[in-house]
């Protein structure tokens, strides 16, 4: 319990982190985004593939969300 | 970078300029878009599934968007019903009261093979409001012959460090009916086969055939680009479900104790009894990265609920580029989870029944590892093709410590073996 909570503060602290400006050096110029434009950096890259993958850990595991929404629309768990 | 030809400099032209108007790490929109996946899932000796799914997605005036994806799955086969093995032939009579399931001494019990056909559709609007900030509003329905689904969902994001980090923030409502085979069993009510309805009032169905259940979600994501090659994300995502959460066609069986010479032999069967709400939350990693050419993408979700669970998922994927545009993208994805608070393999007759009880394996602590390979090739300019073939295992704990008498001797986990094969075609209009 005490590890999760642990855990989850430094999840927190981390998002914050980048929230409140810490990411304010980072990135790239708008010039040098030619290989980040690729179509295997986008992070949602392959959307039926992962609505597959979603589709059958939703109904054969407990756990659920996390990338997107993590429940409903399926009678399958 | 050397330029070849005219469709060289057509193409450097083309990232250039999805570069220089691309939102984040996000590309310039295609006019349009169309995605269909077809994929084959197989257990061995349980489910075998089809599904299919066509997504197309076309820009219209004003840089908005528009989405819709068909979903179209059928099941056959059959899945584990709860109840543990015995060293007697065990008989259970299907939910619609007409069929009887034998089940041969020794293994776990499966129930009667099932046919089921699920049809979804999914559409979305996306608008832009200015350089930075835009949002999406969705709805959905599914319907199949035992649950309906009607949901909306909407979700805005905001670019900021020169669009260099994204906040997003999106949540859905769903609003599902369970209708039940039958209809819905009232928990902990002893199965007909084995027991009629007792004198303490409890019974064997309920007066109503249908349930509702009631899904929230919010999710809450911040993308960032670290540098040239390098993005990340990480989600926070809290999901709330409550109403009719019990699985209808799971029972356990309900076991002599220790004494008993036939101890861990079934006296009789129970339908499961879920809690009426859950709250589930995550956290997601993700990071996605090109090394020379190839794309390697590392994520992590840690996932908890109020039911006792806890998972843990890593999931890799590396895209091999190959010449001719080709890739070779092996996948590997590791997942454990602990068990819920209430799950029992078994009941124990004689001793007072939990507040809750589900002997579903989902609920159990397993540990699970998926292993593909994806295969990617051009067709034409702009179309391409995708040839997955993925492996899955899920393997748990075969003889719990709490197995008492002849249950020590059967395996109450059955390891589960997977195939998966998945087609995929995508092409711009």
């Amino acid at each position: 319990m005490r590890i999760r909570k642990l855990f989850i503060a430094f999840i927190i602290s981390t998002i914050a982190a980048f929230s409140l400006g810490g990411c304010a050096s980072m990135g790239v110029n708008v010039w040098e985004r030619d290989i980040l434009a690729k179509p295997a950096m986008q992070l949602d890259a392959n959307a039926n593939d992962h609505a597959l993958d979603d589709h059958i850990y939703f109904s054969k595991e407990a756990s659920s969300g996390g990338r997107g929404f993590g429940g409903g629309g399926c009678g399958c768990n | 970078m050397q330029l070849n030809g005219s469709k060289s400099i057509r193409g450097a032209l083309a990232t250039i300029t999805a570069a220089l108007l691309g939102s984040g790490a996000v590309s310039v929109a295609d006019q349009g878009k169309l995605e269909s996946s077809l994929l084959y899932y197989s257990e061995s000796g349980r489910v075998r599934a089809t599904e299919g799914i066509v997504n197309i997605s076309k820009q219209l005036k004003g840089d908005r968007n528009i989405g819709v994806k068909l979903t179209l799955d059928g099941l056959t086969g059959a899945t584990p019903n709860g109840a543990a093995p015995s060293s007697k032939v065990q008989t259970f009579t299907g939910a619609s009261g007409s069929t009887q399931n034998v089940v041969p001494p020794g293994v776990i019990p499966l129930d009667g093979a099932f046919h089921d056909t699920r049809f979804a559709v999914d559409a979305n609007l996306s608008q832009p409001w200015n350089r930075v900030t835009s949002s999406v509003f969705g709805v959905h329905f599914s319907a199949e012959h035992d649950y309906y689904s009607f949901g909306v969902n909407s979700g805005i994001t905001r670019d900021f460090n020169r669009k260099n980090t994204t906040v997003g923030l999106s949540g859905s409502y769903s609003h599902d009916i369970v209708a039940p085979r039958g209809s819905a069993p009232v928990p902990f009510a002893f199965l007909p086969a084995s027991t009629p309805p007792s004198e303490d009032g409890r019974e064997s169905r309920g007066a109503h055939s249908t349930r509702p259940k009631e899904v929230f979600d919010v999710v809450f994501g911040v993308s960032q680009i670290l540098d040239r090659k390098t993005i990340i994300r990480l989600n926070y995502s809290y999901n709330r479900t409550s109403g009719y959460l019990n699985d209808p066609y799971k029972i356990l069986s309900v076991v002599n104790d220790q004494n008993s010479p036939d101890a861990g032999e079934p006296v009789n069967y129970v339908y499961e009894n879920r809690p009426r709400a859950a709250g589930r939350q995550a956290f997601y990693g993700q990071v996605r990265r090109d090394l020379s050419g190839n794309t390697i993408d590392l994520s992590y979700r840690f996932f908890w609920d109020n039911w006792g669970i806890t998972s843990h998922t890593v999931d890799v994927f590396y895209r091999w580029q190959l010449r001719g545009d080709r890739a070779l993208q092996p996948h590997l994805r590791w997942y454990h989870q602990s068990q819920a608070s209430f799950y029992h393999a078994f009941l124990v007759d004689g001793v007072a029944f939990p507040q809750y009880a589900s002997a579903d394996t989902r609920l159990a602590r397993f540990s699970a590892v998926t292993a593909g390979l994806q295969y990617s090739l051009p067709i034409t300019v702009g179309s391409r093709l995708n040839i997955t073939a993925e492996y899955y295992t899920q393997v748990g704990d075969r003889s719990p410590p709490e197995a008492i008498g002849r249950l020590r001797q059967y395996d109450l986990f059955p390891r589960m073996n997977v195939l998966m094969f998945r087609l995929g075609f995508e092409s711009g209009f």
